[in-house]
């Protein structure tokens, strides 16, 4: 099975963005994820898929390092961005996470107004010399993240006020707004409903040509739809990764057989 | 595919009538909801009482009798020498300016016609409070030109007069008193027909000093206000910052381990250390130790503030915990550091109920007693404290003290105390829950 990764690997086109060797992850005495390789490309989405509990939004915390903020996770192994170890002693967390922005499964707007929403990330890094400019970074995040022409007129109303779609494209548009590399998503979706879920996957997309992009989520269909790649993870393990179009219509491994065609889950 | 009916006979009874299973519960509903009734109805009866005794007795105290009288400031008695040098009239004590007033009552009532039979000279001294001459001396010292003129007073009338009109003392009451005749209180009420005796407003019982045990009409609760209220913003300006400081460092910061458990533990049993063990400490600590002064305020601040950090902490740790966790999230998944993503939102989503303990904890510091008896609060105290370092007493205190007090008067001011008390008790609560309602944030 490494034998076929590894000639799937000389094959793609892309530069390799995020590169995982031998990640393990335990939660105290639990080991959660054994043995991850994997490499996320640039301008490409990646989806993770499996069952619950199989370890995929474990790993892509790892990718931002938020596993720190659990006392008791431990990570093993080598992860990179652009060739530099994440987990380093001399890499700051808070850098790298400006670098790789996250977006979680519940919407969780700040309780503030939608512009500080967007405004924070490059308030706290420092990343506009002045208003004009700030108003600037705000208005594309919100452009990009497809919400400008709903908010625009009514950018000082709380964030909690919006609907939930429009909730979680705000938390898109705050994350892409201190310009990160890498854009984490966690289940963005399963809060929103199938409309809400459209807008989102068609921002996705969008954003794949300024982004690479890593999706955990529960639908197949989803994954089919906006990723290039997906990963799937069963028990702790990454049993397959591949060109999306071949991991669904012909898995090399019996399990992601299973899993895809609803046998297992 | 299993029969239901197989499992449970019988249940095919109308709905129209419960079965007596369903009446069961339903009656024992019934009956839990009654005995939250009752309690409550308890409680209510027990708080109205307490209310209702209180006030009855001591909303007497904010209106007190007075003589209105035209005293004439005589030459002869004041300034021997005429030369209207405040050193030199320093030296009249009150009992001369006793006599200057009791002469004016005596006037007032030969010219009024007022006739009691057997009325002897100290009947009419007695009338008028000691403190009189006090308030008469002061005027005069600070405006010497009014030696040797008719000026109007209102002087407060003697506690057992005050009693009198306010029907704590009775004509059978004041035959087996010693320090009170019948015939007083005829003429009192000769002088309240005419107008010269009067109960008017005693704005000097909120800020006047405490008065000694034979005065009780003059004594006041002003002292015991001023040290209540420095106390009050030592143990603000320490506990807050405190409390905040050591619950964000416990809650966000630090490790999970044995030492932090041991600290945890030990918060939570210091907030039901009883008040007078904290008295104590204080004693030890800040007086014997430091060497602060006694009964000064911030020697209490410091003991009430030791009292309330428990209290703060745990109830801001609650408000910290109470925050959801995919605020925090959102704030470290942009890259704040986690300082600022508990300054940024944590707190501000916190402070509602971060504010809401600080006041409860004022709240209990303002009717802590027991530790302030220990460092010397009770002290009889005439001078109004110019800061923290001056003795002063503090309103539980004083409502103690003068509980202790022989003369029934005091309880009267007793229970005016508790009212002033109650009167901050139930602003601090209003202002807590105002400041939640206002802060309160939905996410």
């Amino acid at each position: 099975m490494d034998d076929m990764r590894l000639t799937e690997r000389a094959l793609d086109a892309g530069t390799t963005k995020i590169m995982a060797r031998g990640v393990q992850v335990f939660y105290g005495d639990t080991h959660a994820l054994r043995d991850v390789d994997v490499d996320i490309l640039d301008r490409t989405v990646t989806a993770f898929i499996g069952p619950s509990g199989c370890g995929k939004s474990t790993f892509l915390r790892c990718l931002n390092r938020m596993n720190d903020t659990i006392p008791v996770c431990r990570v093993e192994g080598t992860i990179t961005l652009d060739g530099e170890d994440i987990y380093d002693r001399r890499v700051d967390p808070v850098q790298l996470r400006a670098k790789v922005g996250m977006v979680f499964q519940k919407p969780n707007p700040f309780p503030k107004s939608i512009y500080d929403n967007v405004a924070y990330g490059p308030r706290i890094h420092g990343l506009t010399r002045n208003k004009a400019e700030l108003d600037g970074v705000v208005e594309q995040s919100l452009r990009r993240a497809a919400l400008w022409n709903e908010v625009k007129d009514r950018l000082h109303a709380p964030g909690t006020g919006l609907s939930g779609g429009q909730q979680q494209r705000l938390c898109i548009a705050r994350a892409i707004a201190t310009s990160p590399e890498v854009l984490l998503m966690d289940e963005p979706c399963s809060a929103l409903d199938p409309i809400a879920t459209a807008q989102v996957e068609e921002l996705i997309d969008e954003l794949r040509a300024n982004f690479s992009v890593v999706i955990v989520t529960h639908s197949m269909q989803q994954a089919a739809r906006v990723s290039q790649r997906t990963a799937f993870f069963h028990l702790g393990n990454l049993v397959e990764y591949g060109e999306t179009g071949q991991i669904f219509t012909t898995p090399r491994d019996p399990r992601t057989e299973s899993y895809i065609s609803g046998r297992i889950g | 595919m299993t029969d239901a009916s197989a499992i449970r006979p019988g249940i095919r009874a109308s709905l129209m009538t419960p079965d007596t299973r369903t009446r069961r519960r339903n009656a024992a509903e019934a009956r839990f909801r009654l005995y939250g009734r009752i309690a409550i109805a308890i409680g209510l009866a027990a708080l109205v009482v307490l209310m209702g005794s209180v006030l009855a007795n001591g909303l007497g105290s904010f209106r007190q009798s007075f003589l209105t009288l035209e005293v004439h400031l005589d030459e002869k008695v004041l300034d021997k020498s005429g030369a209207r040098d405040p050193e030199a009239m320093k030296k009249v004590t009150t009992i001369g300016y006793g006599k200057i007033v009791d002469a004016a009552l005596k006037a007032t009532i030969a010219a009024e016609g007022i006739v009691v039979e057997g009325l002897t000279d100290k009947d009419v001294s007695d009338m008028i409070s000691k403190e009189a001459a006090a308030l008469v001396r002061n005027r005069v010292l600070a405006d010497p030109a009014l030696v040797g003129q008719t000026v109007a007073f209102k002087v407060l009338a003697n506690g057992r007069i005050d009693g009198y009109l306010k029907g704590r003392v009775t004509m059978d009451s004041a035959e087996r008193d010693s320090n009170v005749s019948p015939r007083q209180l005829e003429l009192a009420d000769a002088l309240v027909a005419r107008g010269i005796l009067a109960k008017s407003f005693n704005a000097g019982f909120i800020t006047g000093p405490d008065a000694s045990e034979l005065r009780p009409e003059a004594a006041g609760m002003g002292i015991a206000i001023l040290g209540s209220a420095y106390m009050m913003l030592v143990v603000l300006f320490l506990s807050l910052p405190i409390g905040v400081a050591a619950s964000i460092y416990l809650e966000e910061f630090a490790p999970k381990n044995r030492f932090t458990d041991l600290i945890e533990v030990n918060i939570s049993n210091l907030a039901a250390v009883p008040s007078i063990v904290f008295g104590i400490l204080g004693l030890a600590i800040f007086i014997n130790f430091a060497h602060l002064p006694q009964s000064a305020p911030v020697v209490g601040g410091l003991v009430l503030t030791l009292m309330t950090l428990p209290t703060v902490i745990i109830s801001t740790r609650a408000a910290l915990r109470a925050v959801p966790p995919s605020i925090r999230d959102a704030a470290l998944g942009i890259g704040a550091s986690k300082m600022q993503a508990i300054f940024h939102h944590v707190l501000p989503l916190a402070a509602p109920g971060i504010l809401t303990g600080m006041i409860i904890g004022l709240a209990q510091a303002l009717g802590e007693t027991a530790p302030l008896l220990l460092i010397g609060m009770v002290a009889f105290v005439r001078d109004y404290p110019g800061g923290l370092f001056d003795p002063a007493t503090a309103l539980p205190v004083q409502v103690y003290n003068w509980t202790q007090r022989a003369d029934p008067a005091f309880v009267e001011r007793a229970s005016g105390a508790i009212i002033v008390l109650m009167v901050f008790l139930l602003a601090m609560n209003m202002a807590a829950i105002v400041l939640r309602r206002r802060f309160e944030r939905r996410w």
